[in-house]
């Protein structure tokens, strides 16, 4: 950490904050320079945090150089993390596809949709039964009853489900019956839900704030990560900005930079990122192209009769033109899709 | 156009709406609810300013129907708009890819580069000889000594270039020099600069503002066109959001949304959009692979000693190496690099 003292502080202030440092058990690394002073916290300082310091007199800025996040980090972790989910693995070569509706709306809705995303090629089928809605008049969902017509498409289609959970008391009922708990870019930092999650051992498929940095991506996957449960894919669907064209600004540049900051893997959610079916299938190329571990896709058979995000579902015929599509640009990046029936265990230890 | 009216707005504010209206020689159809009078103002809307029913009083919210832009919107033009440039097209199926220093910074330098380019893949020699830098005790460029470098740098290598153009003043002297005027995204919405590149017949680079919107970069590449000068190319340069990993956020939904909105050519910038040759790659691909109609790149023999954007410079080696991508993703996407001219 480098603490620029303000160009008028006293020698006692520059002595307090070297006091400080030492109290942390870092070491400290003065440099005088002709307007300022600048001191340099050595250590480990990825647990530290920079207030401490800022609100010491005579201190102008505090510069992190280590990151705030560790188990999350590329330095800590150089190898990509590879996430089993029951069928495939996310993270490797294969490129996983997640498809469904945005909400559970009946039995024979999910059903029809499964089996309508399997054919096409998805590896994983998503739903909501929990929805956090902007409007509290909205359809809020299906709740539990969802959950076990979700458990039935997978029975019949192979398909592993994922599904958001929005609160701590949610956590006992649905790990007894999704594969993979999805946490909201509205619960992105609701940070009680993600150390309840961290408790857990069920793969988490975590979404970006609509106004979270990446930095601040990676210190919420840090929360579920130091709780023990590893198995944390990223999410990037799209951040609020001045533009109106689109629901959100799919923030592609996101997928470069996390692959680099990060060993875990990354998704992408072009349904969200767009809000619109007309843009989906070419920011999915786009994600797949710029290195993306995988999509997650609304799709619906009605989109026009859909509860909620039918402006943004893609029907299946369009779903399955979208995976071919996908499929070629994975090809020339040297990667394939996921396929559930192509599952082989992984032969060496994850770790 | 549809102009909703205060819930119990009278009966005299909604005649005098409908009489503006009319004497926009546009029609009025009212529709009468139950809390809400709604009126549509129907007819060739493009040149009729908003603005000025939102101003009548009784007047709640005034929402357009067609878009405030014509010569450059899909509507008025179906097909894709392709033209030509020396050696390639740009708008059909070839993916051209402009390629050079962020600043002339000496012959030397714009020689060599663009002789690297070139041997890379590249169709077009970008450089700076005007730079709207942020400091103004930043290198400002070395202007026309600078241009007469390019024209070396075409001869040796037959590269056009593309230059950016900052102000009415430099017009005639660049436009003997250049192939294509630069628009930087300074400069989007400099109408003044717009209407004069509009009476020349020299094709436009247009880069996106860094906080305009798609319909605001729209309507500022119709004040070119309806000059007169139809060869306006768009460029993505990423746009100012809060997120602080990277230089801009390259907005990659605007792709589809232009492809669907106008017949110009798009262009992506990822040097710019990215602002760090480590993601300039992954991004430019992003690009092909979501629509984009070319690339323009920033390329320097020694990054770490160029005088501007060196920390967004890709060495010639990692150039060659993003082309060789780029190829492959635009053929997965039915497109094709341009074919070397003979």
């Amino acid at each position: 950490m480098m603490i620029i003292m303000q160009a008028n502080a006293t020698p006692q202030q520059v002595e307090h904050v070297i006091e400080h440092i030492k109290a942390a058990g870092l070491a400290v690394h003065l440099s005088q320079g002709l307007e300022a002073t600048i001191i340099g916290a050595i250590g480990e300082t990825h647990n530290l945090p920079m207030e401490q310091f800022e609100g010491l007199d005579g201190v102008d800025i505090v510069q992190r150089i280590t990151q705030p996040y560790k188990l999350a980090s590329r330095q800590f972790h150089p190898e990509d993390s590879l996430i089993p989910v029951d069928g495939f693995h996310v993270g490797g070569d294969e490129i996983a596809i997640i498809a469904g509706p945005c909400s559970v709306e009946s039995r024979s809705q999910i059903i029809e949709t499964a089996i309508a995303v399997k054919e096409a090629g998805a590896s994983a089928l998503r739903g909501g039964v929990f929805k956090p809605r902007t409007s509290p008049y909205s359809f809020q969902g299906l709740g539990e009853e969802g959950l076990e017509y979700l458990a039935e498409a997978r029975a019949q289609t192979g398909l592993p489900i994922v599904a958001e959970i929005m609160s701590q008391v949610q956590v006992d009922l649905m790990v007894k019956y999704v594969d993979v708990l999805q946490v909201g870019a509205r619960n992105m930092q609701n940070f009680n839900l993600l150390r309840v999650i961290g408790e857990t051992r069920t793969a988490v498929l975590l979404k970006r704030g609509m106004s979270a940095t990446v930095e601040e991506l990676l210190m919420s996957a840090e929360y579920i990560l130091a709780g023990g449960n590893a198995r944390v894919m990223l999410c990037e669907r799209g951040i609020r900005t001045f533009e109106t064209s689109t629901r959100n600004t799919t923030d592609i540049n996101a997928i470069p930079v996390l692959k680099k900051l990060t060993h875990l893997p990354v998704i992408l959610d072009p349904s969200h990122a767009t809000g619109h079916v007309d843009y989906v299938a070419a920011i999915a190329r786009a994600a797949i192209a710029a290195g993306a571990d995988g999509l997650i896709i609304e799709v619906h058979p009605d989109p026009a009769h859909a509860v909620s995000d039918g402006k943004q579902s893609l029907r299946p015929e369009a779903f399955a033109a979208m995976v071919k599509q996908v499929g070629q640009i994975a090809q020339i990046m040297g990667r394939k899709l996921a396929a559930a029936e192509a599952y082989q265990p992984l032969k060496q230890g994850w770790a | 156009m549809m102009i909703i009216m205060h819930p119990g707005a009278p009966r005299a504010q909604i005649d005098a709406v409908i009489a503006e209206i009319e004497k926009q020689k546009l029609s009025s159809h009212p529709i009468f609810g139950v809390e809400q009078t709604i009126i549509g103002a129907v007819g060739d809307g493009h040149y009729v300013a908003k603005e000025i029913f939102e101003a009548f009083p009784g007047v709640m919210e005034v929402q357009r129907i067609s878009k405030p832009y014509k010569l450059a919107s899909r509507q008025f033009h179906e097909q894709d708009s392709a033209f030509q440039l020396d050696g390639f097209s740009i708008g059909g199926v070839e993916i051209p890819i402009i390629a050079g220093p962020c600043s002339v910074e000496s012959r030397a330098q714009i020689l060599e580069i663009a002789q690297a380019v070139k041997e890379g893949g590249a169709n077009a020699l970008r450089g700076g000889v005007f730079k709207p830098r942020t400091s103004p005790y930043a290198f400002q460029g070395l202007g026309e000594e600078g241009l007469e470098y390019m024209v070396e740098a075409r001869e040796k290598t037959g590269l056009p270039i593309v230059a950016e153009v900052m102000a009415v003043s430099q017009i005639k002297m660049m436009e003997k020099y250049v192939d294509v005027f630069q628009l930087g995204a300074r400069n989007m919405q400099n109408f003044n600069l717009l209407r004069a590149i509009g009476e020349t017949r020299t094709p436009v680079l247009f880069k996106r503002g860094m906080s305009a919107t798609i319909e605001e970069f729209l309507m500022a590449s119709e004040y070119i066109i309806s000059g007169g000068n139809t060869r306006v190319m768009l460029c993505e340069r990423g746009i100012r959001t809060f997120e602080t990993s990277t230089r801009n956020t390259t907005d990659i939904n605007a792709f589809p949304v232009l492809k669907k909105m106008t017949h110009l050519p798009v262009i992506i910038d990822p040097s710019h959009s990215t602002g760090d040759s480590d993601y300039v790659a992954a991004v430019a691909k992003a690009g092909v692979a979501a629509g984009a109609d070319g690339i323009i790149v920033e390329v320097h023999p020694d990054p770490a000693h160029a005088v501007s954007d060196g920390k967004q410079s890709l060495r010639p080696e990692a150039f060659a190496k993003m082309v060789k991508q780029v190829r492959a993703v635009a053929e997965a996407v039915d497109r094709r690099l341009v074919i070397g001219k003979l």
